[in-house]
Order: C-alpha cells, then structure tokens, then sequence
C-alpha cells in the first residue's frame, strides 16, 4: 500500500524532467496514444453511451495511463512513477465507505454503480463559489442545511476580511479560512442541522498554512468532516499539496481530491478528457492519499459541464469507475447560466442525470461558472438533489433519451448564456425561498422535466 | 534550398509542431542570408496564426498550441538577433503571468501562447509571480502591456497589488494592464482600475490589439 511517504520518496527519487515536458511531451500523446490503442470514440449522438466495454476500456486504459506517465511533483521536477501492481492495489484497497457527520446527519458515502436505486449523496452548496459578505455567506449556507436531501455542505468561498480583499498565504487568507469553518458550522447550527459534515474544507484556504490553521478544533471543523485538496492538471502535486494530504492525515479526516481536467485542455477533446478524468481517480487515491474524488471536467470555451461532450465525459467516467471498482466519486457540476434562468435548471439537471445514472454521486453545483460574487442561491443545488433522487435507478438508454431532450433546450445558447439574478434579487432571505419570479421559473421548469418522464416534488 | 523553400520549411515546422525542425529552417535561412523578416512574416508568422485559429476553433488542441509555440520560439531565437535596429515584427511587448500565491497555468498558458500566435512578443513570467516581478521585468523588457492571471477568489486581489504597485512606483502610464481568469469579471477590472479584462484567449488577443495600438 502506498502511503505519503512512499510518495515523498518516489517525489525526491523519481525521473527528472521539466513540468513542460511532463505536460507536453509525456502526458499528452500518451494520452492520445491509449485513446487509439483502447479504440474509444466520443458518439455525439448519445451523450450518455450505453455500452459497458467502452467504460471497461476506459478503465484499463486509464491504469496503463498512470503506470506509464505517473504523476508529477512540481516541487521536485520529478515523476512520482506507480508500478501497476501499485496502482491495481491501491484500488482494491480504496475505501468502499466512509462515514461523514454527526448525530442524526451521521450518513455512510459508498460508491454506487451504473443504474443503481440507491440514491446518490448529494453534496450541496456553492462549490467554492465567490460570495461577497458574510451575511451572503450565511444566507447561502442556511440554505443548503436546509435541504431535506443534503447530505453534505459545499461553502462558497470569503472573499473579504475587516474590508479588505483577501491576498493568497497572508494573515487575510488564514483569517479567512478560519471565519469559513466558523460560519460555516454556525449556518448549519442555525436550521437545526448541526451534524451535516462541511465536505470542502475549506474553500477560502487556496494555500497550506491557511487550511493548517483553519483546522484547529477550535473553529468547529470535525474529523466527520470531509478534506478537499484541488488536483493541480494533469496529474500534478507540489509540496503545498502534499502538505495538505499530511495534515488531513493526521487527523483522520477523509481526503476527496478534487481535480477538473479542461476539455480543450492537455488531455484534448472528449476522449482523453475521460480517460485524463478516470486516470486522475487512480493518481488521487495514491499519489492525494484520497478516500473519494471529486472530479470536475469542465469546457474550455463554456466554463461548464452541461454540453454534450462534457455530458458524455461525466457518463463514461462514472460508468468506468463504477463498474470496474468502488471508488467513491462524486461529479462537480458547473452551469454556464445564472439563476432565476431555465436554461440553469436544465444544465444542472442534464449534469446530475449523467452522473447519477453512470454510477456516481454529486456535488451541486458551480453556478454561472462560478465567474461572479453572489450569483447563486439555494434554489440551484435544491434543483440538483430532487433531480439526483428522482433519476436513481433510471436506465442509460432512458437517461441518453432525456439527456438529448435537454440538450436540445439550451445547448445553442452556451456560447452565450443568460446571467440571471443574483443572490438578493431571487432569493427571499427572510422568509428562506424563492422570489416570485423565481417560483415562476421553477414551477414551468417543474412542468417540462415532467413531460420528460421527471417527476420532481410540487412545492417550490 | 531556395527562399521559397526555406520559407516552406519555416511553415511545416510550425504546422507539426517540431522545434528541431524550426530551429533547423531558421539556420538554413540564416545560411542563405535570407531577410530574417521575410522569413518570420512569410514563413512562421501565417503558420502561427493558423494554429492559433484551429485553437480557438477547437480543431486542435493546448499541446499543439503550446508545441507550435516552441517551434516558434525556437526559430525566432535565431532570426530576432539578426533583425536591424528600429524594424519590429511585433505588435508589442506582453509580460504575462499568474498572480502571487496562485499556481493554476493552464489559462494562462492559452493566453500566453494565443498572444504568440497572433503576433506579439511574449515574456512568460510563469505562476506565482510576484508583484514586483511583473513590474520589474515590465520595466526591464519596455513592456506594452502587463498581463495578469488569477483563478482563485482568494488570489485575485493580487491583481490590484499590481496596478496599485505600478502607481506608487509613478509609471502606471507605461504599462497598460490586463486581467484576465475564473473569478475576475469587467467590473473587477474596472474596480482596481485595470485597462481591460480578458474573458478568454480570442477577448484577450483582441484587448491586447487594442491596447498595444492605444500606446
């Protein structure tokens, strides 16, 4: 079993090279090489494939991928190489459950497989999404707790401390993370859901020291709570990184790496963002010492995940991991449009049915590219878990046929999406809901997903 | 080989993206005592503007963007020199970069190498830049333009560091600034007073133009 320390001494020991020439040179055409070898081929036409040889290809692909390019550790100018032997270990020996929370929101995370009717874990919020104040901070997270489905919280991101904008590894960034952990515990205790896990802890601390100090028991963060440490792509660790791994190690919290492998980016188009995608699952449980991934493709162009490549990506990677292994995955979807917009509730929609159907969970959701401050609300992610719930155990040739039918609603408009309202203009944080307008928007989103086949709840 | 020739392989090299064969062409050039503007106008520039276009079209992809760029910055290490004073073949100076504190590059990377493509001198300063590096070697390079990245909300205020570095050092006329990445809207840029901001590598290229011709 390869632990942190094996992965320092392969760190310090392994092959030199430049970071260009890791990227350039050895991941990218191998990338390109195993797509041709394993004959995988994108099919536009279905979104959501239904064709479990092309996910055990993936699969396979994928362990010849990081058996033969490794990782890559920034600090040292050295690949962290994994022999197969390692990397086949690693998941068989990947956890098959973890269990999050306190009291009554003590909960199991397990891995699921494609068409299953459990229903997925639902990780909800903002995704580290920007907000402008804590009284936004507060409001947002209130609004997740609330959700009878959610089984875990996502905080956006503080961006200001004593009126000043945060500055990355300062006084302000450790100050930051801690008054984080502090609201984010706080928004939680205050719907009665103070159990719930935070599972991106925590989002406003980018460098080691802040998510070190942030973590002191003192502010409120758990060891049921869940540990985020961002993948840097492809297949990249530094120092800082590992730091991090060693922290959360020591103190027995579960790590989820996240990583969001760019369509357009290293890895290509739709193929090999996939096979980057389920590769990078393999690299995280060894090299991020990870107990569950969070990946997050993304679009180069749109900054989103609801086209019908990325669609297709979120599927084949879910059918690959789930039915090849159990590890915990959960999809990070992110949305072009803003909120009080159909097209929103559409993207999210189509992203949670890819993942969910192909074997996954989810974290709900990046709105509006996660590009603005305030431009989210509770209604989006709340969105996300009824479709979440109702999609369980739905087929792959089902789901495919929904899918196009979504896409048909928004994919002509990504290029240049509508930005919708922000947090204070469609959500009502007294009385905890949505604007009229917005009640609007969701109750003739409601009335289309039924006429898909998508029975989602009456209320709003 | 003959200009034409020469020419030829200039573009080829570019086209598969193969830096010995760039560095090759340009020797040959050199050999010929061919105009070394000739040869980049004629030879690597169009090649590189068609990778760039293919880029934004999504016909190929950041590896080749990237392996197109070395070819070219292979070539152009040679032919620059041999360039007489007072004749450019760039629209400008860029110092490009990620802010302090922040390690994401791939972003940056499309920017840095779009602006290749589409003609202007690129110094790449790389990630975690520090302020006073991007004024630095703005002022070392006689830079048109300072251009910043930032994907975190907890990094972009770095970006203000640099516009308001470049007022107390009195020389923010002599650099324009641009912003670009995740976070960072238009009204950000507006807010810390920057000169643009990029939504993405075409709005960059085309900010850059602007801003280079605006000098």
């Amino acid at each position: 079993m390869v632990q942190i320390l094996d992965v320092m001494d392969k760190a310090l020991e392994g092959t030199p090279m430049s970071e260009s020439d890791y990227q350039l040179r050895r991941f990218a055409p191998k990338v390109q090489e195993k797509v041709k070898e394993y004959k995988i081929k994108y099919d536009p036409k279905n979104p959501i494939p239904n064709d479990g040889s092309l996910a055990d290809d993936m699969f396979e692909a994928a362990v010849d991928l990081v058996a033969e390019v490794g990782a890559y550790c920034t600090s040292t100018a050295r690949i962290i190489s994994y022999s197969e032997k390692e990397i086949r270990q690693a998941i068989a020996e990947a956890p098959e459950e973890i269990e999050l929370g306190e009291g009554r929101d003590r909960k199991k995370l397990r891995g699921r497989k494609v068409g299953d009717r459990t229903p997925p874990w639902c990780l909800l919020g903002a995704g580290g999404g920007a907000c402008s104040s804590d009284k936004s901070f507060l409001t947002l997270v209130e609004g997740y707790a609330e959700i009878p489905e959610t089984n875990g919280i996502t905080t956006p991101a503080i961006t200001r401390v004593g009126g000043m904008r945060i500055r990355p590894a300062s006084p302000l960034e450790i100050l930051g993370a801690m008054r984080n952990a502090v609201l984010a515990r706080e928004a939680c205790n205050r719907v009665g859901r103070e159990g719930i896990p935070i599972m991106n802890s925590l989002s406003t601390a980018e460098s080691d020291i802040a998510f070190a100090a942030a973590l002191h028991p003192k502010f409120g963060m758990r060891r049921s709570d869940a540990y985020m440490i961002c993948c840097m792509d492809p297949m990249k660790v530094d120092f800082a990184r590992l730091n991090k791994v060693t922290t959360a190690l020591s103190l027995g919290g579960p790590i989820g790496m996240c990583e969001g492998p760019l369509l357009g980016g290293y890895a290509g188009g739709a193929e090999g963002t996939a096979l980057s995608n389920v590769a990078h699952h393999l690299m995280g449980i060894l090299t991020y010492q990870s107990s569950w991934i969070l990946p997050f493709p993304i679009h180069l162009r749109y900054v989103s995940s609801s086209c019908r490549e990325l669609l297709w990506v979120i599927s084949t990677t879910g059918q690959a991991i789930s039915r090849n292994s159990h590890i915990i995955s959960l999809n990070l979807n992110y949305t072009s449009a803003g909120p009080c917009t159909p097209m929103c509730l559409f993207e999210t929609s189509a992203s949670v049915l890819a993942a969910v159907t192909a074997g996954l969970s989810f974290e709900s959701v990046g709105v509006a590219s996660n590009r603005y401050e305030d431009q989210t609300t509770p209604v989006e992610p709340r969105i996300s878990a009824e479709v979440g719930h109702a999609v369980a155990g739905m087929s792959l040739k089902d789901a495919n046929e929904i899918a196009n039918k979504l896409l048909s609603k928004y994919e002509s408009k990504l290029s240049s999406p509508p930005l919708g309202k922000n947090l204070n203009e469609c959500w009502d944080a007294e009385n905890r809901e949505p604007s009229k307008e917005y009640k609007r928007v969701i109750k003739s989103y409601k009335k289309s997903m039924a006429n898909l086949g998508v029975h989602l709840k009456d209320e709003l | 080989m003959d200009e034409k020739k020469v020419q030829k392989a200039l573009s080829n090299a570019i086209l598969s993206y193969d830096s010995g064969a760039a560095e090759k062409a340009a020797k040959e050039a050199i050999r010929l005592g061919m105009d070394p503007l000739k040869a980049i106008e004629k030879g690597l520039s169009p090649a590189i503007e068609s990778v760039g276009e293919k880029f934004e079209k999504m016909e190929v992809y950041l590896p080749e963007l990237m392996l197109a760029a070395d070819a070219m910055r292979a070539a152009m290490s040679l032919l620059l020199p041999l360039i007489p004073k007072g004749k450019s073949v760039s629209k400008g100076t860029v110092v490009i970069g990620t802010v302090q504190g922040d390690i994401h590059e791939i972003g940056k990377n499309i920017v840095s190498n779009m602006l290749m493509a589409n003609g202007f001198n690129v110094v790449d300063l790389g990630v975690d830049v520090k302020t006073a590096t991007f004024v630095d070697e703005a002022q070392k390079s006689k830079a048109d333009i300072i251009g910043a990245s930032a994907l975190m909300s907890s990094t972009i205020g770095s970006q203000k560091d640099i516009v308001d570095y470049l007022g107390s050092m009195k020389i923010r006329k002599n650099h324009a600034f641009m912003v670009g990445g995740g976070p960072t809207t238009g009204e950000w840029a507006k807010e810390i007073g920057a000169d643009g901001w990029g939504e993405d590598a075409a709005t960059t290229v085309r900010l850059a133009n602007k801003l280079a011709k605006g000098k």
